[in-house]
């Protein structure tokens, strides 16, 4: 069991300073509260609406090309440990695999994905 | 575990060529404003990709990628299938001035893409790159049924294309983890020896996977009762997203549903058998009925497209090499047809979607009408057409494999299907002329067209060259 006791405090560690953050925040912070600031945040959209309501799609567009571009670093990771290893295949492999993610970013930006409107 | 070598790279190269010219596409997409580009670049890959995909049709049998993707016979004769399927729907998209809202770029990426998918569905001989493989085909589907986004039918059509693909995509999913789960593997000849070592026919969970995986395959040829969206997706697609749909998906899926039949299940005819004459029965009935009542050009081609469905699917109910190559020949030809007869309905504009347009046609444009004749000739099977040839092949089959009442209801259908197609001569010749002569049709839509009517005329007369191509895996 001896092991786990250094996780065990790095949980105590952890939770007790988020914990006196929070509090020491609240104990000493100005407070001027606006209806936008008490709504639960959920990344600009409205929390509670109706099931047909209508909803704003670029926030979800940006989360996938975010996505796209957050898993190509999974590949990128065990690549860059075994480099050596891989060699010129490897790299060649690995530039070919960019260079289509490159056309795609191409292609979003060409149709504005990125534009914030 | 190994990297895929250049030896297996070279298996890919129609993919490969496809996959260029889709990245090409794409970096030019919002850069070019003629549409030209797109359909001569989609034109120069899809005939380089068939070339390529002939060139390997003597090569016999190469295995790759850890044994998951095959070369044979069978898969270059489908990929050759696919790579006329891509060419001749890229032509006959040219010059449609309904579909000016379309962006050609991306409509020109999506069909190369569905085309990869298809291509690869034909050659991979485990169920996981067949499933990755058969929803790149599907998932570009569905965003070319819904390309015309302005228009609520287009948008409700894709919906329903997509909710039912979905659910079918997850029938599919759900068999080949029930396959895994009896048999260990996801490899169609694993599959096939671990059945045969283990005697696993009395397990009732086999029934099931192989049930849905069959269904899940069902669902891309639209075979009854896995049709409903072919009616409502043809009609609100544009009509040559929906000629490459009633072509292409019908041709790799049943590619799929015959090797999967024939190496993984092989071995288990007894419960296969029920499953392949059920849809064929109901897919011929259902399709043949239901056509009788459409006055849609979209729909009616849509229904006949499941009644064909059946007629290709008698081949695979023997479950023997001959029965596979009958519905080779029959998928061949059907593509050609299909193709022409939607090309025709392409050709004549917003004239020809409906069945009241091909009044007359024959006083007005009478090659135009002797085409569409040599079409809907070979979709009933009269000979000297192609169409014969094709459905004596599968009708044979199931009467050497004894299933004679299936074969006397594909007989009985013919002449349902008949009176569909013949309305549509007995309007073009017999009946007086109500809208002004369609103009002239763009040479690639003249192109496309001959080339059909050439492979359904010269497929009926001399049906043995291509037939000696149509071998089973």
């Amino acid at each position: 069991m001896n092991e786990y006791i250094g996780i065990a405090v790095m949980f105590l560690l952890a939770g007790g300073l988020a914990g006196l953050m929070v509090w020491l925040g609240s104990v000493l912070g100005k407070k001027n509260p606006t209806p936008e600031k008490l709504g639960p945040f959920e990344c600009g959209q409205e929390p509670f609406s109706l099931p047909m309501g209508r909803l704003a799609v670029k926030f979800y567009l940006t989360a996938i090309l975010f996505i796209l571009f957050d898993v190509e670093l999974v590949f990128l990771y065990p690549w860059a440990v075994l480099y050596r290893r891989l060699g010129y295949v490897g790299l060649v492999e690995m530039g070919v695999f960019l260079a289509i993610l490159m056309v795609g970013y191409v292609y979003a930006r060409d149709n504005g994905a990125l534009d914030w409107k | 575990m190994r990297g895929p070598s250049a030896a297996d790279l070279s298996l890919l190269v129609p993919e490969l060529i496809l996959v260029v010219a889709v990245l090409v596409l794409m970096l030019l997409a919002r850069r070019i404003r003629q549409g030209q580009v797109a359909t001569v670049g989609t034109v120069i890959a899809a005939l380089t990709a068939g070339i390529a995909a002939s060139q390997a049709l003597s090569w016999g049998t190469i295995s790759g990628f850890s044994g998951m993707f095959v070369l044979d016979g069978y898969s270059q004769f489908f990929k050759l299938l696919i790579a006329a399927t891509l060419l001749l729907a890229t032509l006959l998209s040219v010059g449609r001035r309904s579909d000016d809202g379309v962006p050609r770029g991306d409509y020109h990426v999506l069909l190369l893409l569905a085309a990869t998918g298809m291509m690869i569905s034909v050659s991979a001989v485990d169920l996981i790159p067949l499933y990755l493989a058969l929803e790149l085909m599907t998932i570009c589907s569905y965003i070319l049924v819904g390309i015309r986004v302005e228009r609520p039918a287009s948008n409700e059509a894709a919906i329903k294309y997509f909710l039912l693909g979905s659910f079918a995509s997850a029938l599919l999913l759900f068999g080949i983890s029930l396959t895994y789960g009896l048999t260990g593997t996801t490899a169609y000849e694993g599959i096939a020896s671990a059945l045969y070592s283990r005697g696993l026919v009395s397990q009732p969970f086999l029934l099931v996977a192989i049930g849905l995986v069959v269904g899940g395959l069902a669902f891309k040829i639209a075979a009854v009762p896995f049709h409903a969206w072919a009616p409502d997706a043809y009609q609100g697609a544009t009509a040559p997203v929906a000629a490459f749909l009633a072509a292409g998906s019908k041709a790799a899926g049943l590619a799929a549903l015959g090797r999967v039949l024939i190496v993984a299940f092989g071995t288990e005819t007894a419960l296969l058998s029920p499953i392949i004459v059920g849809l064929a029965g109901l897919s011929l009935l259902v399709g043949s009925v239901l056509a009788l009542s459409q006055t849609d050009m979209k729909r009616l081609l849509a229904y006949s497209s499941i009644a064909h469905a059946g007629y290709a699917l008698l081949g695979l109910v023997a479950g023997t090499p001959a029965g596979v190559s009958a519905t080779m020949t029959y998928a061949f030809f059907y593509v050609f047809m299909t193709l022409g007869a939607f090309g025709v309905v392409i050709a004549l504009g917003a004239r020809g979607e409906q069945l009241d347009g091909f009044q007359g046609l024959a006083a007005q444009r009478p090659a135009v009408a002797a085409v569409m004749l040599v079409f809907l000739l070979s979709l009933t099977g009269f000979p000297p057409t192609a169409g014969f040839v094709a459905k004596f092949g599968v009708i044979t089959s199931a009467v050497q494999a004894g299933h004679i009442v299936l074969a006397i209801l594909a007989v009985g259908c013919s002449v349902i299907t008949a009176f569909v197609y013949m309305r549509v001569a007995v309007l073009m010749y017999m009946s007086n002329t109500v809208a002004p002569a369609p103009a002239r049709f763009p040479l690639a839509v003249t192109a496309a067209l001959a080339v059909a009517a050439l492979v359904t005329l010269v497929g009926g007369v001399l049906p043995a060259g291509l037939m000696s191509w149509a071998v089973s895996p």
